[in-house]
Protein backbone atom coordinates (compact mmCIF):
# COMPACT_ATOMS: atom_id res chain seq x y z
CA UNK A 1 0.00 0.00 0.00
CA UNK A 2 1.22 3.46 -0.86
CA UNK A 3 -1.01 6.48 -0.34
CA UNK A 4 -0.65 9.07 -3.04
CA UNK A 5 -2.23 12.23 -4.35
CA UNK A 6 -2.98 13.33 -7.86
CA UNK A 7 -3.39 17.04 -8.57
CA UNK A 8 -4.94 18.03 -11.86
CA UNK A 9 -3.44 21.43 -12.66
CA UNK A 10 -5.92 21.88 -15.49
CA UNK A 11 -8.72 21.97 -12.91
CA UNK A 12 -6.83 23.89 -10.18
CA UNK A 13 -7.90 27.53 -10.02
CA UNK A 14 -5.35 28.60 -7.39
CA UNK A 15 -8.01 29.60 -4.86
CA UNK A 16 -5.90 28.66 -1.80
CA UNK A 17 -8.79 26.65 -0.29
CA UNK A 18 -6.45 23.70 0.26
CA UNK A 19 -3.92 25.90 2.07
CA UNK A 20 -6.55 27.48 4.30
CA UNK A 21 -8.30 24.18 5.01
CA UNK A 22 -4.96 22.61 5.97
CA UNK A 23 -4.24 25.48 8.38
CA UNK A 24 -7.68 25.04 9.90
CA UNK A 25 -7.61 21.24 10.05
CA UNK A 26 -4.28 21.15 11.87
CA UNK A 27 -4.65 24.41 13.82
CA UNK A 28 -1.33 25.47 12.39
CA UNK A 29 0.50 28.31 14.14
CA UNK A 30 1.26 31.52 12.19
CA UNK A 31 3.99 31.17 9.56
CA UNK A 32 3.71 27.36 9.52
CA UNK A 33 2.43 25.99 6.24
CA UNK A 34 2.02 22.35 5.30
CA UNK A 35 0.77 23.22 1.83
CA UNK A 36 1.55 26.14 -0.43
CA UNK A 37 0.56 27.47 -3.81
CA UNK A 38 3.45 28.31 -6.11
CA UNK A 39 2.61 30.73 -8.89
CA UNK A 40 4.84 31.73 -11.78
CA UNK A 41 4.65 33.06 -15.29
CA UNK A 42 6.42 32.11 -18.49
CA UNK A 43 6.45 33.67 -21.92
CA UNK A 44 5.45 37.16 -22.91
CA UNK A 45 2.19 38.81 -23.87
CA UNK A 46 0.21 37.69 -25.83
CA UNK A 47 1.62 34.22 -25.24
CA UNK A 48 2.16 34.48 -21.51
CA UNK A 49 1.33 31.47 -19.35
CA UNK A 50 0.51 31.42 -15.67
CA UNK A 51 1.51 28.31 -13.74
CA UNK A 52 -0.25 27.42 -10.49
CA UNK A 53 1.19 24.52 -8.52
CA UNK A 54 -0.23 23.49 -5.17
CA UNK A 55 2.64 21.85 -3.30
CA UNK A 56 2.76 19.80 -0.14
CA UNK A 57 4.97 17.05 1.26
CA UNK A 58 5.44 14.53 -1.52
CA UNK A 59 5.71 11.58 0.88
CA UNK A 60 8.49 10.33 -1.34
CA UNK A 61 9.14 6.65 -1.83
CA UNK A 62 12.87 7.37 -1.49
CA UNK A 63 12.51 10.15 1.07
CA UNK A 64 15.75 12.07 1.61
CA UNK A 65 14.44 13.45 4.90
CA UNK A 66 13.95 10.00 6.41
CA UNK A 67 17.55 9.00 5.73
CA UNK A 68 18.85 12.39 6.86
CA UNK A 69 17.18 12.36 10.28
CA UNK A 70 19.83 11.57 12.91
CA UNK A 71 17.32 10.49 15.57
CA UNK A 72 14.82 8.60 13.39
CA UNK A 73 12.20 11.19 14.37
CA UNK A 74 11.24 11.37 10.73
CA UNK A 75 9.72 8.04 9.90
CA UNK A 76 8.03 6.37 6.99
CA UNK A 77 5.03 4.20 7.64
CA UNK A 78 4.24 1.03 5.73
CA UNK A 79 1.55 2.92 3.84
CA UNK A 80 4.18 5.42 2.60
CA UNK A 81 3.23 8.34 4.83
CA UNK A 82 6.27 10.27 6.07
CA UNK A 83 5.76 11.90 9.48
CA UNK A 84 7.77 13.44 12.30
CA UNK A 85 7.68 12.14 15.87
CA UNK A 86 8.08 15.47 17.68
CA UNK A 87 9.16 13.75 20.90
CA UNK A 88 12.28 12.46 19.13
CA UNK A 89 13.09 15.53 17.00
CA UNK A 90 16.16 17.49 18.16
CA UNK A 91 15.60 20.41 15.81
CA UNK A 92 18.82 20.01 13.82
CA UNK A 93 16.91 20.85 10.61
CA UNK A 94 18.94 18.42 8.53
CA UNK A 95 15.68 17.02 7.14
CA UNK A 96 14.71 20.52 6.11
CA UNK A 97 17.99 20.90 4.24
CA UNK A 98 17.74 17.45 2.68
CA UNK A 99 14.23 17.99 1.27
CA UNK A 100 14.71 19.35 -2.27
CA UNK A 101 11.07 20.47 -2.29
CA UNK A 102 11.38 22.59 0.87
CA UNK A 103 7.99 21.54 2.22
CA UNK A 104 8.98 21.28 5.86
CA UNK A 105 8.80 24.06 8.43
CA UNK A 106 10.89 24.65 11.51
CA UNK A 107 8.65 25.76 14.36
CA UNK A 108 10.99 28.12 16.15
CA UNK A 109 8.75 30.04 18.53
CA UNK A 110 5.16 30.23 19.63
CA UNK A 111 3.34 33.09 17.99
CA UNK A 112 -0.18 34.42 18.24
CA UNK A 113 -2.27 35.21 15.22
CA UNK A 114 -2.94 38.63 16.74
CA UNK A 115 0.37 39.63 18.40
CA UNK A 116 -0.01 41.10 21.86
CA UNK A 117 -3.72 40.30 22.09
CA UNK A 118 -3.46 36.78 23.48
CA UNK A 119 -4.66 33.54 21.97
CA UNK A 120 -8.03 33.36 20.29
CA UNK A 121 -10.46 30.62 21.31
CA UNK A 122 -9.56 28.86 18.06
CA UNK A 123 -5.87 28.93 18.92
CA UNK A 124 -6.51 27.74 22.49
CA UNK A 125 -8.43 24.77 21.17
CA UNK A 126 -5.68 24.12 18.63
CA UNK A 127 -2.98 24.04 21.29
CA UNK A 128 -4.96 21.37 23.12
CA UNK A 129 -5.62 19.25 20.06
CA UNK A 130 -2.23 19.70 18.42
CA UNK A 131 0.39 20.58 21.04
CA UNK A 132 3.16 21.37 18.54
CA UNK A 133 6.56 21.55 20.18
CA UNK A 134 8.74 24.55 19.48
CA UNK A 135 12.27 23.70 18.35
CA UNK A 136 11.04 20.86 16.16
CA UNK A 137 10.21 20.41 12.49
CA UNK A 138 6.61 20.18 11.32
CA UNK A 139 5.26 18.84 8.05
CA UNK A 140 2.23 17.59 6.15
CA UNK A 141 1.09 14.15 7.30
CA UNK A 142 -1.39 13.46 4.50
CA UNK A 143 -3.91 13.94 7.37
CA UNK A 144 -2.92 10.52 8.71
CA UNK A 145 -5.19 10.98 11.75
CA UNK A 146 -8.17 11.19 9.41
CA UNK A 147 -6.95 8.20 7.40
CA UNK A 148 -6.29 6.05 10.48
CA UNK A 149 -9.54 6.85 12.24
CA UNK A 150 -11.44 6.43 8.98
CA UNK A 151 -9.98 3.00 8.32
CA UNK A 152 -10.84 1.95 11.87
CA UNK A 153 -14.44 2.91 11.15
CA UNK A 154 -14.42 0.88 7.95
CA UNK A 155 -14.15 3.89 5.65
CA UNK A 156 -12.02 4.01 2.52
CA UNK A 157 -9.49 6.86 2.14
CA UNK A 158 -9.95 8.68 -1.14
CA UNK A 159 -13.57 7.57 -1.36
CA UNK A 160 -15.12 8.51 1.97
CA UNK A 161 -14.75 12.14 2.99
CA UNK A 162 -14.01 11.42 6.65
CA UNK A 163 -11.05 9.24 5.74
CA UNK A 164 -9.59 11.54 3.08
CA UNK A 165 -7.06 14.38 3.53
CA UNK A 166 -8.69 17.73 4.23
CA UNK A 167 -7.15 19.48 1.23
CA UNK A 168 -8.67 16.88 -1.11
CA UNK A 169 -12.23 17.11 0.17
CA UNK A 170 -12.20 20.90 0.34
CA UNK A 171 -11.00 21.53 -3.22
CA UNK A 172 -13.90 23.34 -4.91
CA UNK A 173 -12.80 22.37 -8.42
CA UNK A 174 -12.17 18.73 -7.50
CA UNK A 175 -8.62 18.98 -8.74
CA UNK A 176 -7.24 16.59 -6.12
CA UNK A 177 -7.54 12.83 -5.92
CA UNK A 178 -6.29 10.59 -3.15
CA UNK A 179 -5.87 6.85 -2.94
CA UNK A 180 -3.63 3.82 -2.98
CA UNK A 181 -1.08 4.04 -5.78
CA UNK A 182 -0.23 0.35 -5.36
CA UNK A 183 -3.82 -0.76 -5.91
CA UNK A 184 -4.42 -0.99 -9.68
CA UNK A 185 -8.18 -0.86 -9.12
CA UNK A 186 -8.17 2.37 -7.12
CA UNK A 187 -9.52 5.54 -8.76
CA UNK A 188 -6.16 7.27 -8.46
CA UNK A 189 -4.33 4.40 -10.18
CA UNK A 190 -6.81 4.41 -13.03
CA UNK A 191 -6.44 8.18 -13.41
CA UNK A 192 -2.66 7.82 -13.36
CA UNK A 193 -2.90 5.38 -16.25
CA UNK A 194 -5.35 7.65 -18.07
CA UNK A 195 -3.76 11.06 -17.54
CA UNK A 196 -0.08 10.10 -17.28
CA UNK A 197 0.82 12.66 -14.60
CA UNK A 198 4.34 13.81 -13.79
CA UNK A 199 6.31 14.00 -10.58
CA UNK A 200 7.74 17.28 -9.39
CA UNK A 201 11.46 17.40 -10.24
CA UNK A 202 11.90 13.64 -10.78
CA UNK A 203 15.63 14.21 -11.30
CA UNK A 204 16.09 14.27 -7.52
CA UNK A 205 15.34 10.55 -7.53
CA UNK A 206 12.95 10.72 -4.59
CA UNK A 207 9.91 9.22 -6.34
CA UNK A 208 7.24 11.56 -4.97
CA UNK A 209 3.79 10.18 -4.21
CA UNK A 210 2.18 13.47 -5.21
CA UNK A 211 1.63 13.57 -8.96
CA UNK A 212 0.64 16.43 -11.25
CA UNK A 213 -1.48 16.40 -14.37
CA UNK A 214 -0.07 19.22 -16.46
CA UNK A 215 -2.55 19.31 -19.30
CA UNK B 1 16.69 35.55 -10.06
CA UNK B 2 17.39 34.87 -6.36
CA UNK B 3 14.33 34.74 -4.13
CA UNK B 4 13.88 38.09 -2.40
CA UNK B 5 10.13 38.15 -1.73
CA UNK B 6 8.07 35.55 0.15
CA UNK B 7 5.91 34.69 -2.87
CA UNK B 8 9.01 33.82 -4.87
CA UNK B 9 9.79 30.93 -2.51
CA UNK B 10 10.82 27.92 -4.62
CA UNK B 11 9.60 29.77 -7.73
CA UNK B 12 12.91 31.59 -8.05
CA UNK B 13 16.27 30.19 -6.93
CA UNK B 14 15.77 29.99 -3.18
CA UNK B 15 18.70 30.30 -0.76
CA UNK B 16 18.73 27.99 2.22
CA UNK B 17 18.41 29.97 5.43
CA UNK B 18 18.12 27.50 8.29
CA UNK B 19 21.81 26.71 8.41
CA UNK B 20 23.14 30.27 8.22
CA UNK B 21 20.57 32.92 9.12
CA UNK B 22 19.51 33.90 12.61
CA UNK B 23 20.48 30.97 14.85
CA UNK B 24 22.01 29.18 11.87
CA UNK B 25 25.19 31.20 12.34
CA UNK B 26 25.92 28.94 15.31
CA UNK B 27 26.10 25.97 12.98
CA UNK B 28 28.58 27.79 10.75
CA UNK B 29 30.81 28.41 13.78
CA UNK B 30 30.23 24.87 15.04
CA UNK B 31 31.46 23.28 11.82
CA UNK B 32 34.43 25.66 11.74
CA UNK B 33 35.61 24.95 15.28
CA UNK B 34 34.89 21.22 15.11
CA UNK B 35 36.99 20.84 11.96
CA UNK B 36 39.67 23.29 13.03
CA UNK B 37 40.05 21.56 16.41
CA UNK B 38 40.10 18.05 15.00
CA UNK B 39 42.50 19.13 12.23
CA UNK B 40 44.77 20.70 14.80
CA UNK B 41 44.74 17.56 16.94
CA UNK B 42 45.55 15.45 13.88
CA UNK B 43 48.53 17.59 12.83
CA UNK B 44 49.78 18.07 16.40
CA UNK B 45 49.58 14.34 17.18
CA UNK B 46 51.91 13.60 14.26
CA UNK B 47 54.42 15.95 15.88
CA UNK B 48 53.72 14.80 19.46
CA UNK B 49 52.87 18.36 20.44
CA UNK B 50 50.71 17.96 23.54
CA UNK B 51 49.87 21.67 23.89
CA UNK B 52 48.51 21.92 20.34
CA UNK B 53 46.64 18.62 20.73
CA UNK B 54 45.02 19.89 23.93
CA UNK B 55 43.98 23.18 22.35
CA UNK B 56 42.61 21.34 19.29
CA UNK B 57 40.65 19.03 21.57
CA UNK B 58 39.33 22.05 23.50
CA UNK B 59 38.30 23.91 20.34
CA UNK B 60 36.47 20.85 19.07
CA UNK B 61 34.77 19.89 22.34
CA UNK B 62 33.93 23.23 23.88
CA UNK B 63 33.48 25.64 20.98
CA UNK B 64 32.50 23.18 18.25
CA UNK B 65 30.32 21.01 20.47
CA UNK B 66 28.96 24.03 22.32
CA UNK B 67 27.84 25.84 19.19
CA UNK B 68 26.34 22.62 17.87
CA UNK B 69 24.27 22.21 21.05
CA UNK B 70 23.23 25.86 21.06
CA UNK B 71 22.01 25.49 17.50
CA UNK B 72 19.68 22.58 18.21
CA UNK B 73 16.01 23.28 18.81
CA UNK B 74 15.93 20.66 21.56
CA UNK B 75 19.55 20.46 22.84
CA UNK B 76 18.72 18.18 25.77
CA UNK B 77 17.76 15.47 23.30
CA UNK B 78 21.15 15.53 21.56
CA UNK B 79 22.03 12.06 22.86
CA UNK B 80 19.36 10.65 20.59
CA UNK B 81 21.59 11.46 17.62
CA UNK B 82 24.17 8.94 18.78
CA UNK B 83 21.90 6.35 20.38
CA UNK B 84 19.34 5.83 17.63
CA UNK B 85 19.76 3.79 14.50
CA UNK B 86 20.19 7.08 12.63
CA UNK B 87 23.88 6.38 12.03
CA UNK B 88 22.95 3.85 9.37
CA UNK B 89 21.91 6.61 6.97
CA UNK B 90 22.40 10.02 8.58
CA UNK B 91 25.71 11.87 8.36
CA UNK B 92 24.80 14.09 11.30
CA UNK B 93 24.35 11.03 13.47
CA UNK B 94 27.60 9.54 12.18
CA UNK B 95 29.31 12.86 12.85
CA UNK B 96 28.20 12.91 16.49
CA UNK B 97 29.60 9.40 16.90
CA UNK B 98 32.90 10.34 15.21
CA UNK B 99 33.24 13.44 17.38
CA UNK B 100 32.43 11.50 20.55
CA UNK B 101 34.99 8.79 19.81
CA UNK B 102 37.59 11.37 18.80
CA UNK B 103 37.07 13.34 21.99
CA UNK B 104 37.16 10.19 24.11
CA UNK B 105 40.28 8.61 22.60
CA UNK B 106 41.92 12.02 22.20
CA UNK B 107 41.40 12.85 25.86
CA UNK B 108 42.93 9.56 26.99
CA UNK B 109 45.88 10.06 24.63
CA UNK B 110 46.54 13.59 25.90
CA UNK B 111 46.26 12.38 29.49
CA UNK B 112 48.74 9.55 28.90
CA UNK B 113 51.12 11.90 27.06
CA UNK B 114 51.14 14.11 30.17
CA UNK B 115 52.29 11.03 32.07
CA UNK B 116 54.91 10.36 29.36
CA UNK B 117 53.10 7.21 28.24
CA UNK B 118 52.56 6.72 24.52
CA UNK B 119 50.38 4.02 23.01
CA UNK B 120 50.76 4.09 19.24
CA UNK B 121 47.50 2.21 18.75
CA UNK B 122 45.62 4.77 20.78
CA UNK B 123 46.93 7.74 18.83
CA UNK B 124 46.17 5.99 15.55
CA UNK B 125 42.56 5.42 16.64
CA UNK B 126 42.26 9.02 17.89
CA UNK B 127 43.69 10.28 14.60
CA UNK B 128 41.33 8.16 12.53
CA UNK B 129 38.36 9.62 14.40
CA UNK B 130 39.87 13.12 14.21
CA UNK B 131 40.08 12.72 10.44
CA UNK B 132 36.49 11.44 10.27
CA UNK B 133 35.46 14.43 12.40
CA UNK B 134 37.07 16.78 9.91
CA UNK B 135 35.38 15.13 6.95
CA UNK B 136 31.84 14.42 8.19
CA UNK B 137 30.56 17.99 7.78
CA UNK B 138 31.44 17.87 4.10
CA UNK B 139 29.61 14.58 3.65
CA UNK B 140 26.59 15.88 5.61
CA UNK B 141 26.30 18.79 3.20
CA UNK B 142 27.17 16.68 0.18
CA UNK B 143 24.06 14.57 0.88
CA UNK B 144 21.75 17.53 0.17
CA UNK B 145 21.02 17.00 -3.51
CA UNK B 146 18.70 19.99 -3.74
CA UNK B 147 21.68 22.34 -3.41
CA UNK B 148 24.23 21.76 -6.20
CA UNK B 149 26.81 23.93 -4.40
CA UNK B 150 26.89 21.30 -1.67
CA UNK B 151 26.07 18.21 -3.69
CA UNK B 152 29.55 17.66 -5.07
CA UNK B 153 32.21 15.14 -4.14
CA UNK B 154 34.76 17.94 -3.97
CA UNK B 155 33.13 19.53 -0.92
CA UNK B 156 34.24 16.91 1.66
CA UNK B 157 37.76 17.07 0.18
CA UNK B 158 37.75 20.86 0.42
CA UNK B 159 36.60 20.67 4.04
CA UNK B 160 39.32 18.15 4.90
CA UNK B 161 42.02 20.28 3.34
CA UNK B 162 40.79 23.50 4.93
CA UNK B 163 40.27 21.80 8.32
CA UNK B 164 43.78 20.35 8.36
CA UNK B 165 45.27 23.54 6.97
CA UNK B 166 43.56 25.67 9.63
CA UNK B 167 44.71 23.23 12.29
CA UNK B 168 48.28 23.35 10.97
CA UNK B 169 48.22 27.14 10.97
CA UNK B 170 47.16 27.39 14.62
CA UNK B 171 49.76 24.74 15.53
CA UNK B 172 52.42 26.83 13.78
CA UNK B 173 51.26 29.89 15.69
CA UNK B 174 51.61 28.00 18.97
CA UNK B 175 55.05 26.70 17.97
CA UNK B 176 56.22 30.22 17.14
CA UNK B 177 54.84 31.50 20.43
CA UNK B 178 56.63 28.85 22.47
CA UNK B 179 59.86 29.09 20.48
CA UNK B 180 59.55 25.55 19.10
CA UNK B 181 61.24 26.11 15.76
CA UNK B 182 61.68 22.38 15.07
CA UNK B 183 57.92 21.83 15.37
CA UNK B 184 57.35 25.08 13.47
CA UNK B 185 59.41 23.91 10.50
CA UNK B 186 57.68 20.51 10.43
CA UNK B 187 54.25 22.16 10.49
CA UNK B 188 55.32 24.58 7.81
CA UNK B 189 55.93 21.64 5.46
CA UNK B 190 52.34 20.52 6.09
CA UNK B 191 51.07 24.05 5.51
CA UNK B 192 52.84 24.28 2.15
CA UNK B 193 51.25 21.05 0.92
CA UNK B 194 47.80 21.86 2.29
CA UNK B 195 47.85 25.43 0.99
CA UNK B 196 48.70 24.24 -2.51
CA UNK B 197 45.84 21.74 -2.23
CA UNK B 198 43.48 24.48 -1.05
CA UNK B 199 44.56 26.88 -3.82
CA UNK B 200 43.85 24.21 -6.42
CA UNK B 201 40.65 22.92 -4.87
CA UNK B 202 38.74 26.18 -4.47
CA UNK B 203 38.70 27.14 -8.18
CA UNK B 204 38.17 23.52 -9.30
CA UNK B 205 35.27 23.18 -6.84
CA UNK B 206 33.64 26.40 -8.00
CA UNK B 207 34.14 25.58 -11.67
CA UNK B 208 32.71 22.09 -11.27
CA UNK B 209 29.63 23.47 -9.51
CA UNK B 210 29.34 26.23 -12.11
CA UNK B 211 29.02 23.69 -14.92
CA UNK B 212 26.83 21.17 -13.06
CA UNK B 213 23.46 22.87 -13.49
CA UNK B 214 21.81 26.24 -13.82
CA UNK B 215 21.25 26.24 -10.04
CA UNK B 216 24.94 25.64 -9.49
CA UNK B 217 25.72 28.47 -11.87
CA UNK B 218 23.41 30.77 -9.90
CA UNK B 219 25.09 29.76 -6.62
CA UNK B 220 28.56 30.55 -7.92
CA UNK B 221 27.38 33.83 -9.42
CA UNK B 222 25.66 34.68 -6.14
CA UNK B 223 28.96 34.08 -4.38
CA UNK B 224 31.16 36.04 -6.76
CA UNK B 225 28.96 38.77 -8.20
CA UNK B 226 26.30 39.71 -5.66
CA UNK B 227 26.39 41.56 -2.35
CA UNK B 228 28.59 38.70 -1.15
CA UNK B 229 31.28 39.34 -3.73
CA UNK B 230 33.29 41.47 -1.27
CA UNK B 231 33.36 38.56 1.18
CA UNK B 232 34.53 36.28 -1.60
CA UNK B 233 37.19 38.49 -3.19
CA UNK B 234 38.52 40.10 -0.01
CA UNK B 235 37.83 37.32 2.48
CA UNK B 236 38.38 34.14 0.51
CA UNK B 237 40.77 35.23 -2.25
CA UNK B 238 42.94 37.95 -0.69
CA UNK B 239 42.90 37.02 3.01
CA UNK B 240 42.39 33.29 2.62
CA UNK B 241 44.62 32.59 -0.36
CA UNK B 242 46.95 35.39 -1.43
CA UNK B 243 48.23 36.47 2.00
CA UNK B 244 49.02 32.89 3.17
CA UNK B 245 50.60 32.19 -0.23
CA UNK B 246 52.85 35.25 0.12
CA UNK B 247 53.86 34.06 3.60
CA UNK B 248 54.64 30.54 2.36
CA UNK B 249 56.66 31.81 -0.63
CA UNK B 250 58.50 34.18 1.67
CA UNK B 251 59.40 31.35 4.06
CA UNK B 252 60.56 29.20 1.15
CA UNK B 253 62.79 31.95 -0.27
CA UNK B 254 64.23 33.08 3.04
CA UNK B 255 63.86 31.06 6.22
CA UNK B 256 61.21 30.63 8.89
CA UNK B 257 63.48 32.13 11.57
CA UNK B 258 64.20 35.27 9.57
CA UNK B 259 60.56 36.16 8.79
CA UNK B 260 58.86 38.68 11.04
CA UNK B 261 56.78 36.84 13.63
CA UNK B 262 54.14 39.57 13.38
CA UNK B 263 53.85 38.92 9.65
CA UNK B 264 53.51 35.18 10.23
CA UNK B 265 50.82 35.68 12.84
CA UNK B 266 49.01 38.05 10.47
CA UNK B 267 49.18 35.44 7.72
CA UNK B 268 47.84 32.74 10.07
CA UNK B 269 44.97 34.98 11.18
CA UNK B 270 44.33 35.96 7.59
CA UNK B 271 44.16 32.31 6.53
CA UNK B 272 41.68 31.50 9.30
CA UNK B 273 39.48 34.46 8.35
CA UNK B 274 39.60 33.27 4.74
CA UNK B 275 38.54 29.78 5.79
CA UNK B 276 35.66 31.20 7.82
CA UNK B 277 34.64 33.38 4.87
CA UNK B 278 34.67 30.41 2.49
CA UNK B 279 32.56 28.33 4.85
CA UNK B 280 30.15 31.22 5.32
CA UNK B 281 29.72 31.65 1.58
CA UNK B 282 29.24 27.93 0.99
CA UNK B 283 26.37 28.01 3.48
CA UNK B 284 25.00 31.40 2.43
CA UNK B 285 25.10 30.80 -1.32
CA UNK B 286 23.60 27.31 -1.21
CA UNK B 287 20.43 27.74 -3.27
CA UNK B 288 17.64 25.35 -4.19
CA UNK B 289 16.49 25.17 -7.76
CA UNK B 290 12.95 26.36 -8.59
CA UNK B 291 10.24 23.72 -8.50
CA UNK B 292 8.09 25.11 -11.28
CA UNK B 293 8.79 26.74 -14.65
CA UNK B 294 9.24 30.51 -14.52
CA UNK B 295 10.48 33.26 -16.82
CA UNK B 296 12.72 34.54 -14.03
CA UNK B 297 14.67 31.31 -13.97
CA UNK B 298 14.68 30.49 -17.68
Amino acid sequence: MRWGMLINLVKCVGCYSCVVKCEQEHFLPPSVLFGRILISETGEYPRALKHVYPVLCNHCKEAKCVDACPTRATQKREDGIVWVDSDKCVGCRYCLMACPYQVRTYYDEEKEYYPGQGLTEFEKLGRQLHPYQTGTVLKCTFCMERIDSGIKRGLKPGVDRDATPACVITCPSKARYFGDLDDPESEISMLVRKWRPVQLRPEYGTEPSVLYVIG
Amino acid sequence: MIQSRPYEFMVSYTPQTQWIEKGGVKLWLAFFFIELGAGMFFIASLLDNVLAMSIGWFLCAVLGGGFHLLYLGKPLRFWRMAFSSGWKTSWISRGIIFVSFFLGFGFIHILLMQLSIRYTGLVVIADVFAFLTVIYGGFAMNYVNGIPLWNTALLPILYVVSGLWGGAEVTLGLALGSGGMVVGKAVEEWIRILLIGYLLLVPVYLMSVRYTSSTGQVSVRYMMRSQWSAVFWIGVVILGMIVPLVAVINSMITNLETISVAFLYSAILSGLIGDLAMRYLILKCGVYGPLIPSSDTA
